[in-house]
C-alpha cells in the first residue's frame, strides 16, 4: 500500500476499514525517520514504545510521562514528566501514539529553531535555511512526511510562523479553546497548544478532539464545541476583511502572491473589504513587554532542586527574555511598560473587536519574507522578533488564525497567509480555508514538500 | 525620546533579581540589546491610554474554583514527586541553606 502523502484522515479511514495496519504505519514513518532526519533534525527523541495508534509527533514542550520533555533546553535536559499534559492524554485516548517529540526554540523562544539548546532543524525546502519557529521541528517533520501531522504551540506565531515558512497548515486556536495543562509555561496569557497538519480537515479532526473545558487549566472555557469536521461540508460565503497596514514592509511576491489568492477568494463568492487595523508595531511592543515579562516569571521556578538542571543551564535567549521581563516588572518601570502594555493590549482588543462587526474573517501576509538562510537572522534588527510583527497581534488579542500555503516563490520557498477569527470562531477559519484548499490545492504546495522526499 | 541605554550597574542588578549568572562579555551584550528592545517598546506611549482599561486575560472568566471535596487527581506519591531530584535525603528535596 501507498502510503506516501496520505492525510491523517486517510490512514485514519484506511485502518478503519481494516486496509492497513497501525503498526504498519508506524514502521513506515519511523523508517522514514530514520532515513531523512540526520539531516533534517526535526525530533529530539523518537519514541517506539506503542504502535496501537495512528503516530502523531509532538513539540518537545509538551509533558509526557516518563518520556525526556526538554522543551529544546539544557536546564530540562534529564526531564523526565511524572504527567502527561491533556493534549497529549486526549491524543492517546482517542486512537494516537506518540512518534518522537520535536525540536524547538529554546522554551518556545524564537522564529527559527536556532535557539535550541541541541541542534539546528533544516528547513526541508532548502536545508541553507531555517525552518521557522518555534514549532520549527513540527513543521519540518510534517512537510517531509516524517509524520502524518503534529502538534505545536503557539505564543506569538510559533505556529504560524514555520507554518508558513515549510509550508503546511497550521491553527492558533482561541486562547482558552485548548488546555494548556502539562505545556511548558512561556506567555501563560499567550500559549496556545495547536495543530499542524497536511490538509485543513485533519486540522479540524484534530481540534474537535482537543478543544473544551479542563479543569486542571483554569483559562479553558465551556464554549460550545461546534463539529468543526462536519462544518465543512457546507461552504458559507464570507465578508472578509483585507488588513492593509500588514503589507507594509512585506515583500513584493509575497504581496503579488497574496493579491492571487484574493482573485480566488473574489472567485468563490466572497467579498473583500479593506480593514483598519491598528499598524502591528504596537501589538509587537505589547507583546514583547508582557511576554518577556511571563517568561522572567516562569522561568524563576527552574532552579534544579526539584527536577532537572539549575539556572547556569539558560541559553542567551532564555537570559535576554528574563532580564527584559524582570527590567518591565520592577520597580519603577511597571507603569511605564508593563501596565501600559496591557493598557494598548485592551486597545489591540478593542481594534479588532471593531473590525469583527462588519467582517467575519480577515486575511493577510504572515511572515515578511519566505524562509530565510541560515545565519541571516542577526541582520534583521530586535533579533528576529519582527519576524513575527504580523503574527502577534492575533496573539495578543487571543483571536484564532490559521497558517496556509498560497504558493512558492521564486526561489521555490513556500508562502504562507494567515485568516484571522473572532474568538472562538475557528469554524468559520476552518470553512474558509478549506474552500480554499478545495479550489486550489494550495497550489500544490504541500505535494511537492512531500515529493523532494520520496 | 532620546535613546535610552542602560547602565552596567542596572544590568547587573537586574541579573541579580533574575538569580541568573552572566559571563563578564554578557553584560556588555546586555546591555546594548536590551537597551534596543526597551527604545523599540517605548512606541508604547504614542497612543492615548487615558480611561482605558488595563487587560489581564482575554477570556474574561471569572471566579475559576475548584469545588470542595473533590478529587485531586493530579496529587503525586512522595516517590513520583521526588523521581526528578538530584539530591533527596530522607524523602525531602535537599536545598541550600538559608540562614
Amino acid at each position: 500500500m501507498e502510503v506516501l502523502g496520505k492525510s491523517l484522515l486517510e490512514l485514519k479511514a484506511l485502518v478503519d476499514e481494516k486496509k492497513i495496519k497501525t503498526e504498519e504505519i508506524f514502521h513506515y514513518f519511523l523508517q522514514r525517520i530514520k532515513k531523512y532526519d540526520p539531516k533534517l533534525k526535526a525530533f529530539m527523541t523518537v519514541v517506539d514504545r506503542d504502535r496501537s495508534g495512528l503516530p502523531i509527533a509532538v513539540k518537545d514542550n509538551y509533558c509526557t510521562k516518563s518520556v525526556r520533555t526538554t522543551a529544546s533546553s539544557k536546564v530540562l535536559d534529564d526531564y523526565l514528566p511524572q504527567y502527561e499534559s491533556t493534549v497529549t492524554e486526549k491524543l492517546w485516548k482517542n486512537g494516537f501514539s506518540l512518534l518522537g517529540k520535536t525540536n524547538m526554540d529554546a522554551w518556545a523562544h524564537g522564529a527559527s529553531t536556532e535557539t535550541s539548546d541541541y541542534m539546528l532543524t533544516k528547513n526541508p525546502w532548502d536545508l541553507t535555511r531555517y525552518p521557522g519557529g518555534s514549532s520549527g521541528g513540527s513543521a519540518a517533520a510534517l512537510s517531509a512526511y516524517l509524520t502524518p501531522a503534529a502538534m505545536g504551540s503557539d505564543t506569538g506565531g510559533s505556529i504560524r510562523h514555520p507554518a508558513a515558512w515549510c509550508g503546511v497548515v497550521g491553527l492558533k486556536p482561541t486562547y482558552g479553546r485548548v488546555s494548556r495543562y502539562g505545556l511548558i509555561s512561556m506567555g501563560s496569557s499567550f500559549d496556545c497548544p495547536g495543530p499542524m497538519t497536511l490538509t485543513v480537515k485533519d486540522n479540524a479532526y484534530l481540534l474537535g478532539l482537543l478543544a473544551g473545558k479542563d479543569r486542571f487549566d483554569a483559562t479553558t472555557t465551556n464554549t460550545a464545541i461546534p463539529d468543526y469536521v462536519k462544518n465543512l461540508d457546507t461552504p458559507q460565503r464570507f465578508i472578509i476583511g483585507l488588513a492593509e497596514s500588514y503589507f507594509e514592509n512585506v515583500d513584493n511576491e509575497i504581496k503579488s502572491r497574496l493579491n492571487q489568492t484574493i482573485t480566488v477568494l473574489k472567485k468563490l463568492g466572497h467579498q473583500i473589504k479593506p480593514v483598519k487595523i491598528l499598524s502591528p508595531k504596537y501589538a509587537i511592543s505589547v507583546y514583547t513587554v508582557l511576554q518577556r515579562s511571563e517568561v522572567s516569571s516562569n522561568l524563576s521556578r527552574y532552579d534544579g532542586v526539584r527536577y532537572a538542571n539549575g539556572r547556569h543551564f539558560f541559553g542567551a535567549e532564555a537570559k535576554r527574555r528574563t532580564m527584559l521581563g524582570t527590567y518591565s516588572l520592577s520597580y519603577g518601570y511597571y507603569d511605564a511598560f508593563y501596565k501600559r502594555a496591557q493598557k494598548v493590549r485592551t486597545l489591540v482588543i478593542n481594534n479588532f473587536l471593531a473590525i469583527f462587526r462588519d467582517v467575519d474573517l480577515i486575511i493577510g501576509p504572515n511572515t515578511p519574507v519566505t524562509a530565510l538562510k541560515i545565519g541571516e537572522f542577526e541582520k534583521y534588527p530586535f533579533f528576529g522578533e519582527i519576524m513575527d510583527a504580523l503574527n502577534e497581534p492575533a496573539s495578543v488579542a487571543g483571536i484564532p488564525a490559521i497558517s496556509l500555503p498560497i504558493g512558492l516563490d521564486r526561489q521555490g520557498l513556500p508562502i504562507g497567509m494567515q485568516i484571522m477569527g473572532n474568538y472562538f470562531r475557528e469554524d468559520l477559519i476552518l470553512n474558509l480555508a478549506h474552500q480554499f484548499e478545495q479550489e486550489t490545492e494550495f497550489f500544490g504546495v504541500i505535494k511537492k514538500g512531500i515529493e523532494r522526499y520520496q | 525620546m532620546k535613546n535610552y541605554l542602560l547602565t552596567r550597574k542596572e544590568i547587573l542588578h537586574l541579573a541579580r533579581l533574575a538569580n541568573l549568572y552572566l559571563a563578564d562579555e554578557e553584560i556588555e551584550k546586555y546591555r546594548r540589546q536590551l537597551s534596543e528592545t526597551v527604545n523599540y517598546v517605548k512606541n508604547l506611549s504614542e497612543l492615548n491610554t487615558d480611561n482605558v482599561a488595563a487587560t489581564n486575560q482575554t477570556t474574561n472568566l471569572e471566579n475559576v474554583t475548584f469545588i470542595d471535596g473533590e478529587i485531586n487527581e493530579r496529587q503525586l506519591s512522595q516517590e513520583e514527586a521526588l523521581s526528578g531530584t538530584k539530591q533527596k535525603k530522607n524523602g525531602y528535596f535537599v536545598v541550600k541553606r538559608i540562614i
